[in-house]
């Protein structure tokens, strides 16, 4: 693989199933780029105020960012805010912003409309990624936590669609701009993340699939809470021995409580090899960590491990 | 304290199986259809995530938009009687939403223009909102096929699981048009009141609509709605429908969490929402609880002596080792014990169905029939 780290990308997406952990990685791998000096937005796509539990702050919803750390914010895209910020910077006249904002058949339209929310929401991505101030780009990287993988992949591909439907005018003009970007792999990386489990694998294999189907720069796949164990294959003979003795119950028990805690660790270790296979691309395990509030570490023991690895930090 | 969930599902045509990413729902929804279909049903399940495991646990070779027949010998293989049938497949929101523009279409000229419509075939194959209402098209077409005793429904990975309850009524209201309609010059509806108003801001904003994004989206658009035409209503009946099956006596939804407090605080969500609208609900199933390991709180006396005569090369270590695993298994089962009980008092005493975690994902019909066991006695 050539393609550069993570680090060295603007726009990073961070796809996977529900429950995967994509906030977690998505805000692990935020607060890794703010710790190494670039200024770093973490954007939830979902709205779902997930990055609240991890920084103590809720994120911004719409508006200006909310810093979290230094050099980090985080930022809640709504969708019918966005909707609005856009027909207001396209449309000069604000009373023509007002009529289609009050509009109810706008409204109607912009709720059923297929596509329209995935558009808007890239589109206001698209903003925060281009923002200058100065001659300094307001933000050095951007990290998105998109929504659960079919959704996700539909964020990415909006404005290809719209490219083919709309003939002309500045729609057009700008899904062009934005398609460039998002399937430019110096620009932009897709992040896959996957728990150790059958069906999660295999739905991470299927989207890297699907993803490079549409041309889309898949960088790395995650393998979050990953099950680290303190036994040695030698350990297994005398343990289920014991758990299959005539000892006290809470000896046979410990005995057992053992066995399945190498078992668990073998399995993962199997799971992130069929990951691999199955992707393709460098498979990046980070560990389970019981607890990820503020304060407890968690986090930033998962954003080392993310920095570490060269397909996300390039060792750095 | 756990429910029989299949006991109380007896005599149910429906059962919708909702819940949070990633707590298992397609496995849990295969696991219910097979103790149904055990228990003599016939049995139809729907899974939305393209689960290839599950389809090779179930002997399939993979699941398609057509149902595929569980082999009654390979169930039987893994100690449950097979008294009724299990279909299973997997959703295909286009094929769906195609046979409905065929079934809907008034003739073979309107579904042959619908069919290669660019916004139709975006809107069947690609919309965020496609799959949640041809999930639910899809349950009532097969309820509707008299094949079936019980169909089961696993739900889509929605972002938000409480989206595919809107999606029936959105969708309808996307090709029924109204407000794009208003837009591109409707007929009809002349001479009521307001119209002039409405008719002169909708000018105004299709005019922006135009600047913005080009004629032929617009001119796409308007083919789209007039070819539609006069299938408006099959649309919105067809949506009610099922809504009024949802609602009815015949279903049942059943929430599937994990004894952890993301999937939890969902489920309660969901369980609000369900209750409020008033859906008929099931049970609370949770999924993956840690046993509780043997032996109550007591230490494990005589550990290393009886790793000692196990022949393990360093028996004090690897007993210290094991006490501190037993510890950490207690302590998760611990928690998870607390976390149940807290949803429990939060949903008002619900009817509460606990599955034990496996070592690990069922990969075959006898892991499926492990969950089956736990959900009731089949």
């Amino acid at each position: 693989m050539t393609s550069p780290p993570i680090l060295d990308r603007r726009l990073v997406f961070v796809l996977g199933k529900g429950g995967a952990g994509k906030t977690t990685v998505a805000s692990a791998m935020a607060l890794g780029l703010a710790d190494a000096g670039k200024r770093t937005l973490l954007i939830e796509v979902a709205s779902e105020r997930r990055t609240e539990v991890l920084f103590g702050v809720a994120p911004a919803v719409g508006g200006v960012p909310h810093e979290v750390r230094p050099g980090l914010a985080t930022l809640s895209i709504d969708s019918e805010k966005a909707t609005e910020e856009y027909l207001a910077r396209q449309l000069p006249m604000r009373p023509l912003v007002e009529l289609m904002v009050r509009s109810r058949a706008f409204h109607q339209v912009a709720q059923a409309a297929p596509g329209l929310s995935e558009l808007v929401t890239v589109g206001k991505i698209w903003d925060l990624a281009t923002a200058v101030k100065g001659d300094a780009p307001v933000w050095d990287r951007i990290v998105v936590d998109a929504p659960a993988t079919g959704h996700g992949i539909a964020l990415l591909e909006v404005a290809g669609r719209i490219r083919e439907l709309a003939g002309s005018g500045p729609i057009r003009e700008q899904a062009e701009k934005i398609e460039q970007v998002i399937h430019h792999p110096a620009a932009t990386g897709v992040v896959v993340v996957a728990i150790p489990e059958d069906l999660a694998v295999s739905e991470a294999v299927e989207a890297v699939a699907a993803l490079r189907e549409r041309d889309l720069p898949v960088a790395a796949a995650v393998m979050n809470a990953v099950r680290a164990s303190v036994f040695m294959d030698a350990d297994e003979a005398p343990l289920a021995a014991v758990a299959t003795s005539t000892g006290g119950a809470a000896a046979r028990a410990a005995a057992t409580a053992g066995l399945a805690d190498l078992m668990a660790a073998r399995h993962d270790q199997a799971e992130i090899a069929a990951l691999a296979i199955g992707t393709n691309v460098p498979v990046v395990s980070i560990p389970e960590v019981p607890d990820l509030r503020p304060g407890s570490g968690g986090l930033e023991r998962l954003a080392a491990a993310l920095m570490a690895d060269p397909a996300i930090g390039g060792g750095a | 304290m756990s429910t029989d969930l299949l006991q109380l599902l007896e005599g149910r045509r429906v059962v919708v199986v909702a819940g949070a990413g990633g707590v298992g729902k397609t496995t849990v929804s295969a696991a219910l259809a097979l103790g149904l279909a055990a228990r003599g049903k016939r049995v139809a399940v729907v899974t939305i995530d393209p689960a290839r495991r599950l389809a090779a646990a179930l002997g399939i070779d993979a699941l398609g938009d057509m149902p595929h027949r569980v082999d009654a010998a390979r169930v039987e293989a893994s100690g449950l009687a097979m008294l009724g049938t299990m279909d299973a497949l997997q959703l295909d929101p286009r094929a769906t939403f195609d046979r409905l523009v065929a079934r809907e279409a008034p003739d073979e000229a309107a579904r042959e223009r619908i069919l290669a419509n660019r916004i139709y075939r975006h809107l069947s194959s690609t919309a965020a909102g496609a799959q949640e209402f041809m999930a639910v098209e899809r349950l009532h077409e097969l309820h509707d096929s008299g094949d079936y005793d019980v169909v089961v429904l696993d739900t889509p990975p929605a972002r938000n699981a409480l989206d595919f309850l809107d999606a029936p009524e959105r969708m309808t209201r996307f090709v029924e048009g109204r407000g794009l309609r208003l837009l591109l010059g409707p007929r009809g509806g002349a001479g009521r009141m307001g119209w002039r108003a409405l008719q002169a801001g909708g000018s105004m904003v299709m005019s922006v609509l135009e600047r913005l994004t080009g004629a032929e989206l617009i001119g796409e658009i308007r083919e789209f709605l007039l070819s539609f035409d006069g299938m408006y209503q099959g649309f919105s009946d067809r949506a009610a429908a099922v809504n009024q099956l949802l609602l009815s006596d015949d279903t049942r939804f059943v929430v599937v969490t994990g004894p952890r407090p993301e999937p939890s605080a969902e489920a309660h969500a969901l369980w609000d929402r369900l209750t409020a609208d008033h859906y008929p609900l099931g049970a609370l199933v949770v999924n993956r609880v840690h046993p509780v390991p043997g032996g109550a709180d007591d230490a494990p006396d005589g550990l290393e002596e009886l790793l000692r005569g196990a022949g393990a090369p360093d028996p004090a270590g690897l007993a210290r080792r094991a006490t501190a695993a037993l510890e950490a298994a207690r302590a998760r089962a611990r928690a998870d014990r607390h976390e149940i009980d807290a949803v429990t008092i939060a949903l008002h005493q619900p009817h509460v169905v606990t599955v034990p975690a496996l070592e690990s994902d069922p990969v075959e019909v006898a892991g499926i029939a492990r969950i089956t066991r736990a959900l009731g006695a089949a």
